[in-house]
């Protein structure tokens, strides 16, 4: 019935050869009401899916339907929507049965092309009876004439008037209702509140109406949808029970079954036993009673031997008489003392017998004993579950044992010989997992754990290794180099056993901790790492430690900022003479030409040049840094590859490059020195700020009179590995670095 | 001032153009040479007068310095002025190379017969940049200047006398103390007349000492082995003395090797 009516109201947009003379626009809802047209589309929607659910909640539910309907098919008369919309309650009303949520969507989708379904009922109307244009199974003829008496009711036109194609619409809108009695919950027009039906009534615009019974429904809605989801909840929820009461069920019967097979094995042999004692018995007194038999036997022969032989006696002559009388009588007297045993050896009862069912007493009630449960089996370690002082150890149970409680035991991993025993620590648990406290980071230790129920406890688990995360490392904050793209940040370790790896996290300063997006690079294998980064920001670091069991809470943090290039003066290079200030930017060579101390020379330190170097980040692009001198002063600034010859001047040799100021006799000279040679060049302002610009894209070294914006001069210099910043004094003085700047506007343009 | 365009020739986006017109301050038709890099055609360029040494017109410069890739780089509007008037006519003009045509040592005559005509300091310090910053995608705020030896003599008496006008002033072989060597010395008396105290006026290394000191930012560069150098026509050192005792900022480069463009 759906299908035929579907394809009789044209699921397909195509227009009916037969009707094209049927304009669509004027029967068509959307554009019907222009004041509204949106609210009507959704409106006639809405309100069909909540008919539609309405039905879906039950049978029962009659008169609420009924009445919301009726509301709504009012409030749908006010807009005209009554054509399309009554007639698909009636629809609904009557013909629709009772179905699925899950019909109702088709049901919808023919319900936006109401005009066709007018026209197609009309023309079908025309019909009249005929059930077979599809809406037979919607009812009957008298049916058909009733949709009709509506259609007629709501346009208030003769059904004849349906060729004419007049507009009813224009006509309804002038006298379309234009505000809704709250009182009488129907919709009026606005003259009509002045009249007395609805004078003292509350009334409101058509719009709120249309709103709050939008919003009703919407809430009754959701109510439902919400109701469906907890339905199928418990639905699956029941499934499961199902299946757990039998395989429950399952395991008592084969437990009885086991038990009782048990027993009747212990009565059968028990009945044996006591059967195969009786018969023993029997033949023991048979035997004896036998025995005696026969010794009476023997004793009524020799009796009756002896009766003969007397008898025979009595007949011999008196003389051979009297010897054997004296004989006989000698025997007899002999045999005649021997003692006649005539008491019956063997009785012929048997005792009761002591059937002992003790055992099988035992047995039937060790039906509802349990044995002692079979050994668990402990997890391997999941990984990032454990915490620098704990582990989370998890274990099962492969079998059906009961278990009350279990006892996990452990120790730590030691490499050292087995005589030297560690202290072995033990938990009780009732869950299958523990987590286990006040532990040593980055240390391994073995955990094995034993069920224990009524019957005594299980075998020991098999030994598992758990590890702990390792402690933070600790950033070194003075040896940070950076510069605008690029930081180098290097740690200790923190742990003394070596670690898996380490992660370096980074978050933007500006914005909150919260909010701030963390980046995080993985997998670093040493303690040192170069990250890149943006331009002109600050960055909060940490790092962390990982191993086996997790990561270690985050290393204290540092922070750079990319803002110019940033050093410190590398102490390992630095001539016994200098002496670098605490925040490592100051050079200061004293009066003393020998200080207090003599650290032995290494060929990292300057020996001849009384130099030091910095420690610039390896990263090629620009950087930029100033130093400050006095024009009092003999001074050396530039760039030195690492390996200069430590025992050389700078500027002397092809591995650096420098500005050399010398002051005597008053006069400034100034050299830039390569290789041992400089140009001529003349300055007239000595500088007290010297700008250094190192490009090495460009392969250029330029220095600046900073409070001048001037540029002094470049060289240009293959840099095929990296440099790093030089300092000498020739003579007592101090340099001051400023670095971390961004460059100067003059500076850019070299 | 109209202007009449002489020669245009593009080259990847760049423009080389020669422009002549009739100078108010020289009383003859000038030509002189623009460089309009691409960025002309977006927005205002920052501009770079060019003066050029002795004998030397607008081409030579245009023509043989192959300045094009770096004023293209960075977007430079460069003016190559002639050196002298041309074609006025006026008594003895091509007598010497290093004197009046060709020469024009960017002073304002004030001796017959040459006040008429050879006033090129007014042209270049005046009316070329007005005639400039009127016609072409300039911005006035940032002018820097630079020449080659009686240019860079130009160059820098233009800076000094114009305190604030360039932000940059760079001079390669330049005539730093024109009233002791010999050119300077021929030119001023003839344009100026015997009176030294007027020769000064156009004298770098006199004007430094009473320069009243907006920032100035000089570059001189000098060939080591330049033989107008030693012939002592050139005089840097006085001039960088002059400097050092003024605390004028100045980087003066000798150099091994530096090419002629004349």
């Amino acid at each position: 019935m759906e299908e035929e009516s579907g394809e009789e109201l044209g699921l397909d947009r195509s227009t009916p050869k037969d009707f094209h003379f049927y304009h669509m626009d004027l029967y068509d809802s959307e554009d019907r009401l222009q004041l509204f047209p949106e609210e009507n589309t959704r409106m006639r929607k809405e309100v069909v899916q909540a008919e539609m659910a309405n039905e879906s909640t039950g049978v029962g539910d009659g008169n609420a339907q009924r009445d919301l309907r009726e509301e709504v098919e009012e409030l749908v008369h006010l807009h005209g929507l009554e054509d399309d919309h009554e007639l698909g309650d009636e629809f609904v009303d009557e013909n629709m049965p009772r179905m699925g949520v899950s019909e109702y969507p088709p049901y919808g989708l023919k319900r936006r092309d109401p005009a066709r379904e007018q026209r197609d009922w009309r023309l079908s109307g025309e019909a009249a009876e005929a059930e077979d244009l599809g809406f037979g199974g919607w009812g009957s003829a008298g049916q058909c004439q009733d949709l009709r008496e509506v259609y007629r009711y709501t346009h208030g036109r003769a059904s004849e008037e349906y060729e004419c194609y007049v507009i009813p619409e224009e006509e309804d809108e002038e006298e379309a209702a234009d505000v809704f009695c709250v009182t009488c919950k129907t919709p009026i027009r606005a003259f009509q509140k002045v009249f007395d039906e609805h004078k003292e009534h509350e009334v409101i615009p058509l719009n709120e109406a249309l709103e709050s019974a939008k919003d009703e429904i919407h809430k009754n809605m959701y109510k439902l949808e919400k109701q469906i989801i907890d339905m199928e909840n418990f639905a699956n929820h029941l499934e499961e029970v199902f299946i757990t009461v039998e395989e429950n069920f399952g395991k008592q019967e084969q437990n009885f079954e086991s038990h009782y097979n048990e027993i009747l094995e212990t009565l059968a042999q028990k009945y044996e036993e006591k059967i195969q004692a009786l018969g023993e018995k029997k033949k023991e007194k048979l035997e004896a009673l036998y025995g005696q038999l026969v010794s009476c036997g023997e004793n009524l022969d020799t009796c009756k031997e002896l009766m003969e032989t007397i008898e025979e006696m009595c007949h011999e002559e008196k003389v051979d008489f009297i010897k054997d009388a004296v004989a006989m009588a000698d025997r007899l007297g002999r045999f005649l003392k021997t003692k006649t045993d005539v008491e019956i050896s063997a009785q012929p009862d048997f005792e009761d017998q002591n059937l002992d069912f003790s055992d099988v007493e035992q047995l039937m009630d060790s039906i509802n004993t349990i044995p002692a449960p079979s050994a668990p089996v402990i997890n391997p370690q999941a990984p990032n579950s454990a915490t620098g002082s704990s582990v989370r150890v998890c274990w099962s149970l492969y079998s059906d044992d009961t278990v009350e409680s279990y006892q996990l035991s452990y120790r730590p991993v030691q490499d050292s010989s087995p005589g030297k025993d560690q202290a072995e620590f033990t938990v009780t648990i009732k869950e299958t997992y523990c987590s286990v406290t006040d532990l040593v980071p980055n240390t391994q230790y073995e955990f094995w754990v034993t069920a224990h129920n009524r019957a005594g406890p299980s075998p020991s688990s098999e030994r598992a290794v758990y590890v702990t995360a390792p402690s933070p490392p600790i950033i070194k904050t003075k040896e940070i180099r950076s510069c605008e793209e690029a930081v180098l940040i290097c740690w200790e370790s923190g742990n003394l056993n070596p670690v898996d790896s380490y992660t370096v996290e980074l978050t933007q300063a500006e914005s909150p901790e919260a909010s701030g997006v963390t980046e995080s690079v993985v997998g670093i294998p040493t303690c040192e790492t170069l990250v890149q980064l943006q331009p002109g920001q600050s960055y909060i670091i940490y790092v962390r430690a990982l191993n086996m069991g997790g990561p270690s809470v985050r290393s204290e943090p540092a922070t750079v900022h990319t803002i110019g290039s940033y050093f410190r003066l590398n102490k390992d290079t630095c001539h016994p003479w200098l002496t670098i200030s605490q925040d490592g930017l100051m050079i200061v060579r004293s009066e003393r030409s020998t200080p207090t101390r003599e650290p032995p020379p290494r060929d990292t330190h300057f020996t001849r040049c009384v130099a030091v170097m910095g420690n610039l980040i390896p990263v090629r692009g620009h950087h930029y840094w100033e130093v400050e001198v006095n024009e009092h002063f003999d001074y050396t600034v530039g760039v030195a590859f690492e390996d200069v010859p430590k025992k050389e001047d700078l500027g002397a040799n092809c591995l650096s490059w420098c500005m050399r100021h010398t002051f005597a006799s008053l006069r400034h000279k100034y050299e830039f020195l390569h290789n041992g040679t400089t140009p001529d060049i003349r300055i007239t302002v000595p500088p007290k700020k010297i700008g250094i610009l190192l490009d090495y894209e460009n392969s250029k070294l330029s220095f600046f009179n900073v409070d001048l914006s001037q540029h002094l001069y470049t060289f240009s210099c293959q840099l095929h590995k990296f440099v790093h910043p030089c300092f000498s004094l020739e003579k007592p003085g101090c340099l001051k670095i400023h670095n971390g700047i961004s460059m100067p506007k003059h500076v850019t343009f070299y | 001032m109209a202007l009449k365009q002489i020669s245009s020739s593009k080259c990847s986006g760049e423009l080389q153009k020669v422009f002549e017109h009739v100078s108010v301050e020289l009383n003859c038709k000038m030509k002189f040479a623009v460089y309009l890099p691409p960025k002309a055609e977006t927005g205002k360029c920052p501009e770079l007068y060019w003066l050029s040494g002795l004998i030397c017109t607008e081409q030579n410069f245009i023509s043989k310095s192959g300045y094009h890739q770096a004023a293209s780089e960075h977007g430079l509007f460069v003016i190559a002025p002639d050196t002298s008037p041309r074609g006025c006519n006026v008594k003895g003009e091509d007598e010497s190379w290093d004197f009046s045509t060709g020469a024009g040592f960017y002073a304002d005559a004030t001796e017959d017969p040459w006040k008429t005509n050879y006033r090129v300091y007014s042209y270049v310090t005046e009316e070329l940049p007005q005639l400039i910053n009127a016609n072409f995608p300039v911005d006035p705020q940032r002018t820097s200047i630079f020449g080659h030896s009686m240019g860079g003599h130009g160059v820098l008496i233009c800076a000094l006398k114009n305190p604030g006008k360039y932000k940059s002033v760079s001079a390669f072989a330049s005539i730093c103390n024109p009233v002791l060597c010999p050119w300077g010395k021929k030119a001023f008396s003839g344009y100026l007349g015997k009176d030294q105290s007027k020769w000064k006026a156009y004298n770098a290394t006199h004007l430094v000492k009473s320069y009243p000191g907006s920032q100035l930012d000089i570059l001189i560069d000098q060939e080591k082995d330049d033989q107008f150098l030693l012939d002592e026509e050139l005089l840097p050192d006085d001039f960088i003395a002059a400097c050092t005792e003024r605390k004028i900022p100045v980087v003066f480069l000798l150099q091994e090797v530096l090419a002629r463009i004349s």
